[in-house]
């Protein structure tokens, strides 16, 4: 009954697990987000839009087609949806401050 | 508010928050169009794909138009979660505004009564009247110069002869000064001769005249519409307040209803919802309201009662002979007796007059 004496692993240690996980994602996050900052800077170069449909559908074509679960599709599409609102409101941030210094 | 030229004040735009709901079969082409309507908008996107409705949260500092998000192709809904006023509103200034003119606040403990004829009619009238104000401890002397009566052959003031003697008056018995500026042109009296400016009911809405008016810097009192709602009312004085003038006072005079037997229906829900809305001092006029003296007592003290941050009450010494609304101001011995019960609420709810 008790979770100790079965040797299967406890909430704890799935929670430690979790936590190692999370600091992976944040890790990856950032690097992810350091990517779209550099591509926003050669957006604003060329003079091309921040917001761009066609990729951020591309991406959740990816991220959905390489899922194989437990999440589901809509599920891993949502998750996706917050990582690409971070990185065009990043890339937003990030153009405005080099129109604000070419002043 | 396109068309009228912004003034350039800068203060920082709080942020503007809404929910666009899409149809149920809205295409991923109509939601693409709208999340780029509201980034050139200058918003970030929270977009949130359910298996029903997508939903998009739209965060930004410039005010939208959500009928034009409205119109778009496959928009089921924008609700609109900030307030359209931002200067107004609580939370730019959640300890409330206090209005200091000498050493009468409105806005903070006190709850100053503010007395006089509705007209200046003359000298006599004046100091008869100011002088028994004084004797009671008010501090502001209210008289109109300038009467926009809803009668074209009623009585329409003595003009700056009659801000002239208001001031003459008020400052012989150490009182402040109260009018209604009526036009553009009167701003230069206004500033001479009146220490709290009065924006009529009719001209809330007159946006020329309170953008001149906010350049003048005195303390602004905004009169409710009678046919606007509380959120329009906070919207005219974030216009006053949007020019540089945070001095706003807003006041609730009655709104019309359905009911006829007084003239208005004062609205004192008004003054905790706008306590909670705005940190803006909230005043009542049951005269107005009420139209009739011997129901202004009554909502006086209610309104007291309810938290006001001060009252404007018509007063005159011989009502019967007075130029205008006589029959809404109270006689000295009426108001006699009206400031020691409103001193008594006053204490119940810790304020002072």
């Amino acid at each position: 009954m008790s979770e100790e004496n079965s040797g299967e692993k406890t909430i704890e240690d799935w929670r430690v697990r979790i936590d190692e996980i999370d600091l992976e994602l944040v890790k990856l996050f950032n690097e992810r987000t350091q990517c779209a900052i550099e591509i926003g800077h050669i957006k604003k170069r060329l003079g091309l839009e921040i917001y761009s449909p066609s990729r951020e559908a591309q991406v959740i074509a990816n991220v959905t087609a390489a899922n194989t679960g437990p999440l589901d599709a809509e599920a891993i599409r949502r998750l996706f949806e917050r990582v690409i609102d971070e990185a065009r409101r990043i890339e937003r941030i990030e153009a405005s401050k080099e129109e604000g210094s070419g002043q | 508010m396109g068309g009228l030229n912004p003034p350039t004040i800068h203060c920082p735009l709080p942020t503007i928050f809404m929910i666009i709901v899409m149809e149920e079969n809205a295409t991923e082409e109509q939601i693409v169009r709208v999340v780029d309507r509201l980034i050139k908008f200058g918003f970030d996107i929270h977009r949130s794909t359910g298996s029903r409705y997508t939903l998009l949260g739209a965060v930004g500092s410039r005010v939208a138009d959500p009928r034009e998000l409205e119109l778009l192709e496959g928009v089921n809904k924008v609700v609109r979660v900030s307030a359209p006023y931002k200067l107004a509103a609580r939370a730019f200034k959640p300890e409330g505004t206090k209005i200091e003119i000498g050493d009468v606040a409105i806005g903070g403990e006190q709850a100053p009564v503010m007395a006089g004829p509705g007209v200046v009619e003359s000298r006599e009238q004046m100091e008869t009247i100011a002088g028994r104000l004084a004797m009671r401890g008010v501090r502001v002397l209210r008289g109109g110069a300038f009467r926009t009566s809803d009668d074209p052959y009623g009585f329409q003031g003595l003009g700056e002869e009659g801000l002239k003697l208001l001031r003459e008056v008020a400052d012989r018995h150490r009182m402040l000064t109260h009018s209604t500026i009526f036009d553009a042109a009167q701003l230069p009296l206004f500033a001479r001769y009146v220490d709290i400016i009065q924006v009529s009911e009719r001209d809330m809405r007159n946006y020329a005249l309170l953008k001149e008016l906010a350049k003048l810097g005195k303390p602004v009192m905004l009169r409710r519409g009678a046919s606007s709602t509380i959120e329009e009312a906070l919207m005219a004085a974030d216009y006053v307040m949007r020019c540089g003038n945070h001095k706003v006072i807003v006041c609730e005079r009655g709104i019309r209803t359905f009911e006829t037997y007084t003239r208005h229906t004062l609205d004192l829900s008004a003054i905790p919802v706008i306590k909670k809305l705005s940190h803006l001092p909230i005043v009542v006029d049951p005269s107005r309201a009420m139209g009739r003296r011997d129901k202004v007592p009554p909502m006086a003290r209610a309104a007291v009662a309810a938290g006001a941050d001060g009252l404007l009450i018509e007063v005159h010494h011989e009502p019967d002979h007075a130029l205008s609304d006589g029959a809404q101001s109270l006689t000295l011995e009426q108001f006699d007796k009206l400031i020691d019960q409103l001193r008594l609420i006053a204490s119940a709810v810790e304020r002072t007059l």
